[in-house]
């Protein structure tokens, strides 16, 4: 066994991150951890990789009992992290994020050349194709991502964790990053992929550790298992299956006219005369790789951004230049796409988070009701099972789960007739996705228009009833649900026309 | 849910407190390196500003003017607009009062309501005028309320020196005598204390009661914790910051008001800017972390280190500067907490990443 965690416990005060939880890796093994939202597994990680110290067990790495007080101690016995958020420096080259802190060196001079020549041998060694002369900047995410990879295996890593490393990534460079993986595994790297999309887990690991309020529920192998056995072991109870049921659209509800919006400078459009339609009682999902015109459109059909040419109408009214609070007037409520940036204000309490704007049900003759604040925002912390101390908690306090819940608790409870949900469940556990869900397939049902955009496929092949996908700024191709495949909706992320598409 | 949270209030006091602690030991410090006796001066300092009740009312009436000027720059604090120009705003309050007072036909009362509106709408629209450049022009609001106050203080130095000055007077810069039907009550007969020192109070709880319980309170409150969260609220941003600097203007407008109307009955060259109210105010602001009734307690401290440090003067051979030291050592060690929690929240940002 290349590495045995035996009895990890951490605790911090009364809260059990890891109750007696083993682990071990074989090499050339991919095993992967799953499990919700603080079931322990970051924890686990940070363990591991020296972050943090364990309150009981030990851990063994190839054969010797190990203590890791800093991640060089980790990185020293091999072990090498790759994290969600990438640590490179944008500005420099390739090979210099790569070699970074053991620079070649020429005298006292940093030798670039031989920096150079050092990445491309370790990229032709590993099958990770990198240019090492390119500006980090100019790198798509996937490439970032494998320079991150060459990073620690140049810093002699044999065992790699990878942090939900599929999250921003395109489906092809999902499908290439699995790939690499199986293949330097064969070259006798180790990973351990923490992750809680289940098709990717299951389709390249070859173990899966499933934890659950900080203990081991268990581990299988990836052969033996499914997706279905797997959410139960996460979430601890069956699943509801639930089907979207055929509604006829009414009347339109928002349409979005020839829209154009340049860039700050003059630069190509970041929205090239996007049209689209959302009816009464339909979800319309805009997929696309991010970056592509998704923000802009969400901040156009807000009230956030300005058009350059075209119209935005909102139940009938032409609400284009209008403020944000005049679309909420006109019928809106946004599920934000970053629930920090946007979407709270962290160092408020969670009842003044859960009346932005909703005042005028909340408030009369210009003063705020708290006793209404109180009852309304004491039920919706109830329905979305929000877990808070208490209404006057500071809502940085709030997990980032909790938070979203709380969010989109916040914008379903008026009952407007456009609902924006914006990477609706960006971050949160499988039952809390569910619950989401469930709420936004009630208000289609009940006949509310919402524009769903999602950087996860299945969320959008799940919920919508047409999918439009966004490439360059312009509506690449529609697709209604019964047509729609991943496969489909990929090409026409990755820039393929819409005409192609069989 | 009606519970009051002890711990937390406990911790949002536990702050100020360490950095007034803190000060004390500067302050000791220097006491002892400049040769005086530390709990002589102490307590010298603590007879000045309050050892009877004729020096707690000295102290009281120094802590007026900078109560209302925290309160016109927590407004603004909070609303996340950096106000700096409190000084020129109380500057142009204090002479559109005095002027009002003197020009105003009708009785006493009359001339006072005359030159409380005045000073407070002076104050409000100097401020209005940065923030107006602010929305209009994006021009920075902290360089132009800093630079504005200049104009504001050299104007009304000029006006006073000479087409406003007192006619066949033999002092220097200053308007003539107010009639002293306009005065304001004093509180208590023989004490300078005035009625401006009630109304400063009014204010903090009507500001406390203004910022927790109207949708306006609760909308500045938001803008300045997250501009974008008020911005996809449908909160007007332009709107609220013109209202938010008038008002917080008109605070400092006021503070100058009742300095002409409660202590010096006329308008001098130099009456705010010597004793630095204006500068004092913000320091009580930062001090109280922008909280209305915290700044009132935060200004009556600051006023009574002023105070005290008169009697230390008076009684012991430390100079009057020991009180700037323990002042300025206050005000470092509050801004290290505000950089420190900026630290801590840069890291729990950089933490959320990868934390599940």
């Amino acid at each position: 066994m290349l590495l045995q965690m035996e009895g990890i416990t951490k605790r911090y005060g009364s809260l059990i991150a890891n109750d007696r939880v083993d682990f071990s890796l074989q090499e050339g093994e991919v095993h992967a951890l799953v499990g919700e939202n603080g079931a322990g597994k970051s924890t686990l990680m940070r363990i591991l990789y020296g972050e943090e110290q364990p309150s009981e067990g030990r851990i063994i790495v190839g054969g010797r009992e190990r203590v890791f007080a800093t991640p060089s101690d980790a990185i020293a016995a091999g072990i090498g992290m790759v994290h969600q958020h990438f640590m490179l420096f944008p500005s420099f080259t390739v090979a210099e994020n790569i070699v970074i802190g053991r620079e070649p060196k020429a005298g006292v001079k940093f030798d670039r050349k031989a920096a150079a020549e050092h990445v491309k041998t370790l990229s032709e060694k590993f099958g990770m194709p990198v240019d090492p002369w390119a500006k980090v900047a100019d790198c798509p995410v996937g490439v970032q991502q494998r320079i991150e990879i060459l990073k620690v295996l140049n810093q002699g890593a044999k065992i790699i964790i990878l942090d939900e490393p599929t999250g921003a990534l395109t489906p092809l460079e999902v499908e290439w990053l699995l790939k690499a993986i199986k293949r330097l595994a064969k070259q006798g790297i180790s990973f351990i992929l923490i992750s809680h999309k289940l098709n990717e887990v299951l389709g390249s690991a070859d173990r899966i550790t499933v934890l659950r309020d900080g203990k081991v529920i268990g581990s299988v192998k990836a052969s033996d298992t499914d997706a279905a056995a797997l959410s139960r072991m996460m979430v601890g109870r069956e699943l509801a299956k639930f089907e979207r049921k055929p509604v006829v659209p009414g009347e339109a509800i928002l349409t979005v006219d020839n829209v154009t919006v340049l860039g700050d400078r003059g630069t190509k459009p970041l929205l090239d005369r996007v049209s689209l339609t959302v009816r009464a009682g339909e979800i319309v999902g805009i997929a696309g790789v991010s970056g592509n015109g998704q923000s802009e459109l969400l901040q156009v059909v807000s009230g956030l951004r300005r058009v350059h040419s075209g119209k935005v109408t909102l139940g009938g009214k032409d609400v284009t230049g209008l403020s944000a609070g005049e679309f909420r007037r006109a019928g809106l409520a946004h599920i934000p796409e970053d629930r920090y940036l946007w979407g709270s204000a962290k160092e408020e309490s969670v009842a003044d988070n859960a009346i932005m704007g909703h005042l005028a049900s909340f408030s009369k003759g210009g003063i705020l009701r708290k006793r209404t604040i109180r009852e309304k925002v004491g039920r919706w912390i109830d329905a979305f099972r929000v877990k808070t101390g208490s209404l006057e908690t500071k809502a940085k306090h709030l997990s980032g789960g909790n938070m979203q819940k709380l969010i989109v608790a916040r914008e379903m409870a008026h009952g407007t007739p456009f609902v924006i949900a914006a990477e609706p469940t960006r971050g949160v556990d499988i039952g809390a996705m569910e619950t989401i869900h469930e709420a936004l397939l009630k208000r289609r049902d009940e006949g509310g228009a919402i524009l769903l955009v999602s950087s996860e496929l299945s969320e959008i092949l799940k919920l919508s009833d047409r999918i439009l996908v966004l490439y360059e700024g312009r509506v690449a191709g529609e697709l209604s649900a019964g047509d729609a495949t991943e496969e489909k909706i990929s090409f026409l992320m990755a820039g393929g026309s819409g005409n192609e598409t069989h | 849910m009606k519970r009051i949270n002890w711990t937390a209030y406990a911790q949002s006091l536990a702050a100020p407190l360490l950095a007034i602690g803190v000060g004390l030991l500067v302050g000791a410090i220097a006491i002892w390196a400049v040769g005086g006796s530390v709990g002589t001066t102490y307590a010298e300092m603590w007879k000045g500003a309050f050892g009877s009740f004729y020096f707690t009312a000295s102290t009281l009436t120094r802590a007026t003017p900078i109560i209302l000027t925290a309160l016109g720059v927590s407004l603004a604090f909070r609303a996340g607009f950096f106000n700096l120009g409190a000084e020129g705003q109380m500057v142009f309050g204090a002479l559109a009062a005095a002027l009002a007072a003197l020009y105003v036909p009708g009785p006493g009362p009359v001339k006072m309501l005359a030159a409380v509106a005045a000073g407070m709408l002076a104050g409000g629209l100097w401020s209005l005028l940065a923030g107006w450049l602010d929305t209009r022009f994006r021009m920075n609001l902290l360089i132009t309320t800093l630079l504005l106050n200049y104009i504001a203080v050299y104007t009304a130095g000029y006006l006073v020196a000479f087409p406003l000055k007192e006619k066949g007077g033999t002092g220097g810069a200053q308007t003539a005598m107010l009639d002293n039907s306009a005065w304001l009550p004093k509180l208590f007969a023989d004490t300078t204390l005035h009625a401006g020192f009630i109304v400063a109070i009014a204010a903090a709880v009507l500001l406390a009661l203004f910022l927790t319980f109207t949708t306006k309170g609760y909308e500045i409150r938001m803008l300045g914790s997250n501009p974008l969260f008020a911005a996809y609220g449908g909160v007007k941003r332009g709107q609220l910051m013109l209202v938010s600097m008038l008002l917080s203007g008109a605070l400092a407008g006021l503070a100058g008001t009742f300095e002409v109307l409660g202590t010096q009955y006329r308008y001098i060259d130099n009456m705010l800017t010597s004793p630095g109210y204006a500068w004092s105010g913000i320091m009580a602001t930062l001090l109280a972390g922008s909280n209305p009734i915290g700044s009132v307690l935060a200004a009556i401290l600051l006023a009574a280190l002023q105070t005290g440090g008169m009697g230390v003067e008076r009684n012991t051979e430390v100079p009057l500067e020991i009180s700037s030291v323990i002042q300025s050592s206050l005000i470092l060690f509050v801004s290290a907490r505000i950089t420190f929690s900026f630290i801590k929240w840069r890291k729990a940002r950089a933490a959320n990443g990868n934390a599940a």
